[in-house]
């Protein structure tokens, strides 16, 4: 194994075991979620017939966004946890030995997949357990997962970045916030065609929709609509270009 | 010599001028202390020579290669126990030895052989599976003196390592460096308790405001300063003033540096 993926595997190890230490932690990131989706698939359950709305129960319409948000939610951690490393002098341990930063970044973000995939599967076995379908099977969950990974992945990088370039505790934690605009000013809520018009520009223009509406096409359409494709596309995109912006934050660490 | 400084210059934004072209060596096998009042630039200088602070200007070579070519044969060949402790609070005295061991590349069995080694060198073997955020000060210093010393680095750094420390502790700590230094380890201290100076290190640089005011070992540094004790070099030489000291203790704060 050369030292690059040694590195990767042994600090993925570390920041892994930091999701359930301490357990309580996980609690609130798979509260939320499951608070929302209860509240508002009872709330709005009538939405569904109004004309206009696509053939599902609004349960089923919002149940790819219970998983998005539990992932969304966790995926603010990353950040969290390496600022708190940057102001107990721990990180600067790590920037002294022979460690190639980039398994530095990788590690937080093997992290951030783990712990996507355990929240979100406990969210997915509470859908299936109120009864909420899967069109496209199991390779459709492997399909959702690994396009709700790489997003999340991205998102971390937010975090990260505020961390590295800050390192204000405070406002790292402080930056939880985004997840609200950037979920509700999508088609999380409403079909595209039902919201009001600016907040239809927000919504094609948020690069979210393409991941919330990717999702929702694995849960209740299939193979054959090309909003699958198109979620790809934009969480592959994001990632790319965030684990950049990160590395390049790498610079601020060091004064 | 295995550590060569010069003329290195460290501003930070905003103009702060921390490190004042400062030159010296230091020799293999030696212990060297770094003194100065708070906010004389020895921590910055120190973050310079291990690369986690950027210099200005200036040329920095540890063990034969240079910091600015080749900064990753230098962290193999050195250990870092810094002012502030570095402890991973969510992770054991073990987990963390094994996780740095693996980091520094080492193998499985020296790794378990180092592991076993410096617990009890440091005096942790009891606590070896608690978390780090159950002790207690002297033992977090100790388990950071640990983590530094994994790879058995030629050149050990440490910067202010009794601070905040009890007598008991500090002894502790004093013999586990006066034996590293014995089986051939350099160590560069930084420290502005004058008694650990004066007991540990062979040779000694105090410096002031960014600049080396004064070098040489204890011997010499009271005869030519014509003094009776340490300390009193030390005051004659720094006779620092405490406002200037507090803005440079916090040159590398950005707010700090924002009020220009």
């Amino acid at each position: 194994m050369s030292t690059f993926f040694s590195d990767w595997y042994y600090l993925s190890i570390r920041n892994t075991k930091q999701i359930w230490r301490p357990v309580m932690a996980l609690i609130p990131s798979m509260f939320i979620p499951i608070f929302f989706f209860v509240v508002n698939s009872q709330s709005f359950s009538k939405v569904s017939a109004i004309p206009g709305f696509p053939h599902v129960s609004y349960k089923e319409f919002i149940a790819p966004v219970a998983i998005f948000t539990a992932i969304f939610f966790s995926a603010g951690n990353a950040g969290i946890e390496l600022v708190q490393d940057i102001a107990s002098g721990y990180f600067k341990k790590l920037l002294v030995m022979p460690i190639n930063r980039l398994a530095i970044i990788l590690g937080k973000l093997t992290e951030v997949a783990v712990q996507s995939v355990l929240q979100g599967g406990i969210v997915l076995v509470l859908l299936f357990a109120v009864g909420v379908p899967f069109k496209t099977g199991f390779f459709g969950v492997i399909a959702m997962f690994s396009m709700l990974i790489l997003f999340a992945m991205a998102w971390s990088c937010i975090g990260m970045i505020a961390a590295l370039r800050t390192q204000n505790a405070r406002l790292v934690q402080s930056m939880f916030v985004l997840v609200f605009p950037f979920l509700y000013l999508t088609t999380s809520q409403m079909p595209r065609e039902m919201l009001p018009d600016t907040f239809r520009i927000f919504a094609t223009y948020n690069p979210v929709t393409s991941i919330v509406e990717g999702v929702r096409a694995l849960v209740l359409d299939g193979w054959g609509n090309p909003a699958i494709w198109q979620g790809f596309l934009v969480a592959g995109i994001l990632f790319v270009v965030m684990v950049a912006l990160t590395l390049g934050s790498f610079k601020s660490a060091l004064k | 010599m295995i550590i060569e400084v010069k003329d290195l210059v460290k501003t930070y934004p905003g103009g702060v001028e921390a490190v004042r072209g400062v030159t010296f060596d230091v020799k293999e096998g030696e212990f060297f202390g770094f003194l100065g009042p708070n906010g004389a630039g020895k921590t910055t200088t120190m973050n310079m020579l291990v690369n986690l602070v950027k210099k200005t200007s200036g040329s920095i070579t540890v063990d034969g290669f240079d910091l600015a070519k080749q900064p990753a044969e230098i962290y193999k060949r050195v250990g870092f126990a810094m002012q502030e402790i570095g402890l991973d609070e969510t992770a054991t005295a073990r987990e963390m030895l094994q996780l740095h061991g693996r980091l520094y590349h080492l193998s499985t069995q020296r790794i378990d052989e180092q592991i076993s080694k410096l617990l009890k060198l440091v005096e942790l073997e009891k606590v070896a599976d608690r978390f780090a955020s159950t002790y207690s000060g002297g033992m977090r210093r100790r388990l950071d003196l640990a983590l530094s010393l994994i790879h058995e680095p030629r050149i050990l750094f440490l910067d202010e390592p009794t601070q905040g420390l009890d007598p008991h502790a500090r002894q502790l700590i004093w013999n586990h460096l006066r034996d590293l230094n014995k089986r051939g380890m350099t160590v560069f201290l930084t420290t502005h308790f004058m008694d650990e100076a004066e007991t540990l290190c062979e040779r000694i640089a105090i410096m002031d405001k960014g600049q080396i005011v004064t070098r040489g070992t204890v011997p010499e540094l009271l005869k030519e300063h014509g003094a009776k004790t340490l300390e009193e070099v030390f005051l004659k030489t720094t006779g620092s003033n405490i406002g200037e000291e507090e803005v440079n203790a916090n040159a590398s704060d950005p707010y700090v540096r924002g009020r220009g």
